[in-house]
């Protein structure tokens, strides 16, 4: 009988996509599979003691000149609320945050069936929270421009 | 020559995609999965400067062909780069970008761009199928 990880990465390479599985825990039995797909890299961890479960990954790089963590935490708690399935997390210094999503299902073939939902669900909820981090930047950054203009215009 | 969809297989590789040959004394073919769709890029041998990158679908069963004819015409009105059509005695439609290239190494860069265009048209063309959605 195929492992879970054995299972999950053939059907992503019959999907279509290159995978790189790699155990992280051979004492749980834990696995990670990276693959790629729209131009983002996935991952997704694998448990051999329970095959009715998987978690999807993806880290979203968040410009330099939006870094400001306290902000951005606040923009993936918004995020987390529209999309409550999903897990937001800052790191690296804030320069990056990870969105996971965890799902369980009944087996690992309805897991597979409603895979590429769960990649799509999860892509749609980092990207709201990247929009949210840069819109809410950049609206900053002209309001900021426009009290400065404004307060210099005053002093004249 | 060199193989104009040489290119086009290093940008496969870029996407992380497998993807099989399948070349005969007209044309250039590869074929490929995405998200477990199908697509195909052709390279015909007496234009080696033409490139098609498609993907075809089965219309639904009991599908209206005037309203799938619509909402195609609709797309190709609004979509960039891709041609909807219906195909085959109206039981497919073809969704194909077009392309007229010095060289397959122009596309590599914008690949993934159009294999997304590729892949939100059909999307989009099953979701105006639905009733009262045009």
């Amino acid at each position: 009988m195929l492992s879970v990880r054995e299972t999950v990465k053939r059907f992503i390479e019959s999907e279509g996509h290159k995978v790189d599985a790699t155990p992280i825990d051979p004492d749980t039995g834990s696995s990670e599979l990276l693959f790629r797909t729209r131009g983002q890299v996935f991952s997704v961890t694998t448990n051999e003691g329970d095959e009715r479960t998987l978690s999807i990954s993806t880290a979203y790089e968040i410009p330099e000149w939006a870094r400001e963590p306290d902000q951005n935490a606040e923009a993936l708690e918004r995020a987390r609320k529209d999309h409550p399935t999903v897990t937001f997390t800052l790191a690296h210094d804030g320069s990056l945050f990870v969105a996971t999503l965890d799902q369980e299902a009944e087996s690992t073939q309805e897991l597979m069936h409603a895979f590429w939902i769960l990649v799509s669900r999860l892509r749609d909820a980092g990207t709201q929270a990247v929009e949210d981090i840069v819109d809410r930047t950049e609206s900053k950054a002209a309001a900021e421009k426009f009290i400065n203009s404004f307060m210099m215009g005053d002093g004249q | 020559m060199s193989d104009p969809l040489r290119a086009i297989e290093l940008a496969l590789r870029d996407e992380g995609l497998f993807f099989t040959r399948d070349d005969d004394d007209d044309a250039r073919r590869i074929a490929f999965k995405s998200e477990g769709d199908r697509y195909f890029v052709v390279s015909y041998r007496d234009d080696p400067s033409f490139i098609m990158i498609g993907s075809g679908w089965a219309l639904p069963p009991r599908v209206d062909p005037a309203q799938a004819i619509d909402v195609a015409n609709a797309l190709n009105v609004r979509k960039k780069f891709v041609k909807t059509a219906l195909w085959q005695e109206e039981s497919d439609v073809l969704f194909t970008v077009e392309l007229c290239v010095n060289s397959a190494s122009e596309v590599r860069p914008h690949f993934g761009r159009l294999l997304n265009v590729l892949r939100d048209s059909a999307t989009e063309f099953f979701d105006l199928l639905r009733p009262g959605e045009i």
